[in-house]
C-alpha cells in the first residue's frame, strides 16, 4: 500500500458501499487489507475483548456493547447502501448480534503472529 | 532443574514445564520434553495435565472455535473433552479425568475467555523456546493452495464486504467511549445542580 488513498479506493470495491467502484483488487492487495486488519485487531485486541464481555453478562454491563453497536449501527449507516437486502440484515437488530460476535471472535482469534494466515484462511474457507 | 515458561493473555494464563533435551544439544531454556502444564483461567478450576492430554485439548479448542465461526454446529466430543455452546456466547467445557471414579470437570466460558484461551495457545504454538509437534491445523490445505489462482476472481466479490465489516467493527471499537455511570451521573450534578 503506496499510501492511505490506495486504501481508501480499495474501500471502494465493496459492493455494499454507497460508493461502490468494480476495480480488480490483485492478490497482493487482498493480502495488505488482511494484513492491516490483523495488526488492527492486534493493537485493538483490549477492546473487542471488553465488548465480547459486555455481551456475555449484557444484564450487568450493558453500556459497551450497546455503545459499540450504535456507532457499528451509525457507520452502515452513513456509508453502506442501505437499500440492498444484505445492509438490511446488518442493520436489522434481531439478526445483526450473531454476525456482530462472529465478526468480534474472528478478528480476537487472529492476533498471534499467525494471525495473517489464519485470517486469510478463513476468507478462503468461508 | 526443569525449566518454566509461561503464556498470558487478558485473564488466562498457561504455565509449560519440562526439560531441554540435551540428546539434541539444545539450549539450557529450552523445552522439548513436558512433564507437565497448568492452563489458568481466572475465576475458574485450574485445567493440568500430562503432555499426552495437552494436544488433544489444544486441538479441541481450535476445532471448536473453527466450528463456532463457521456457521457450522459447535459440538466437539472426545474421550478427554467435550465443548458444546449453550448459547452465542457461553460455552460449556466438560473435562473427563482418565483416573477412575474422578467426576468430570464442567467449566462454563464466555467468548472473552475462549478467544484468550485460544490466544495463549497460539503463543505456545509460535514459541521457539517450546518444542511441540503442531499439526496443521493453522495451515492451508494443499487442495486449497492448489485451488488459490481459481479463486481469486471469487475473492474479488467477496473479500471486500468481510474486510469492510471488519474495518467497521474497529472503526466503532475505536471510538467505542467506556465510561463510568457513576461518574457520569456526578458530571450531570454539576452541569445541571438543580
Amino acid at each position: 500500500m503506496p499510501n492511505k488513498i490506495t486504501i481508501w479506493k480499495l474501500r471502494n470495491n465493496n459492493p455494499l458501499r454507497k460508493s461502490y467502484i468494480n476495480n480488480n483488487i490483485k492478490p497482493k492487495e487482498f493480502d495488505a487489507l488482511i494484513k492491516i486488519t490483523v495488526e488492527m485487531s492486534k493493537y485493538l485486541y483490549p477492546y473487542i475483548r471488553e465488548i465480547l464481555k459486555s455481551k456475555e453478562d449484557i444484564e450487568e454491563n450493558s453500556v459497551i456493547w450497546n455503545d459499540f453497536n450504535k456507532r457499528f449501527i451509525e457507520l452502515i449507516k452513513e456509508r453502506f447502501n442501505i437499500d440492498s437486502m444484505r445492509v438490511k440484515k446488518l442493520l436489522n437488530q434481531a439478526e445483526n448480534d450473531e454476525i456482530i460476535i462472529k465478526s468480534l471472535l474472528i478478528l480476537s482469534f487472529c492476533i498471534s503472529n499467525q494471525g495473517y494466515q489464519k485470517l486469510k484462511n478463513f476468507l478462503f474457507d468461508y | 532443574m526443569q525449566n518454566k515458561l509461561s503464556f498470558h493473555q487478558s485473564s488466562v494464563s498457561l504455565e509449560i514445564i519440562g526439560l531441554p533435551d540435551y540428546s539434541n544439544n539444545e539450549n539450557k531454556d529450552q523445552i522439548s520434553i513436558i512433564s507437565q502444564w497448568k492452563l489458568t483461567i481466572v475465576d475458574k478450576p485450574l485445567i493440568e495435565g500430562k503432555i499426552e492430554h495437552l494436544r488433544p485439548i489444544m486441538n479441541a479448542f481450535y476445532i471448536y472455535s473453527n466450528l463456532l465461526i463457521k456457521n457450522k454446529i459447535p459440538i466437539y466430543e472426545s474421550k478427554l473433552i467435550d465443548i458444546k455452546a449453550d448459547n452465542l456466547h457461553i460455552h460449556n467445557i466438560v473435562l473427563k479425568s482418565s483416573k477412575p471414579n474422578v467426576n468430570p470437570l464442567n467449566i462454563k466460558i464466555g467468548n472473552s475467555l475462549l478467544s484468550d484461551t485460544i490466544n495463549c495457545f497460539d503463543q505456545l504454538n509460535e514459541s521457539t523456546k517450546v518444542r511441540i509437534k503442531t499439526d496443521a491445523i493453522n495451515n492451508i490445505s494443499k487442495n486449497l493452495r492448489f485451488g488459490l489462482n481459481n479463486k481469486v476472481k471469487l475473492m474479488n466479490f467477496i473479500l471486500p464486504p468481510f474486510i469492510a465489516i471488519f474495518s467497521l467493527i474497529l472503526c466503532s471499537s475505536t471510538f467505542i467511549y467506556f465510561y463510568n455511570t457513576v461518574e457520569d451521573k456526578e458530571k450531570n450534578e454539576l452541569i445541571n445542580p438543580e
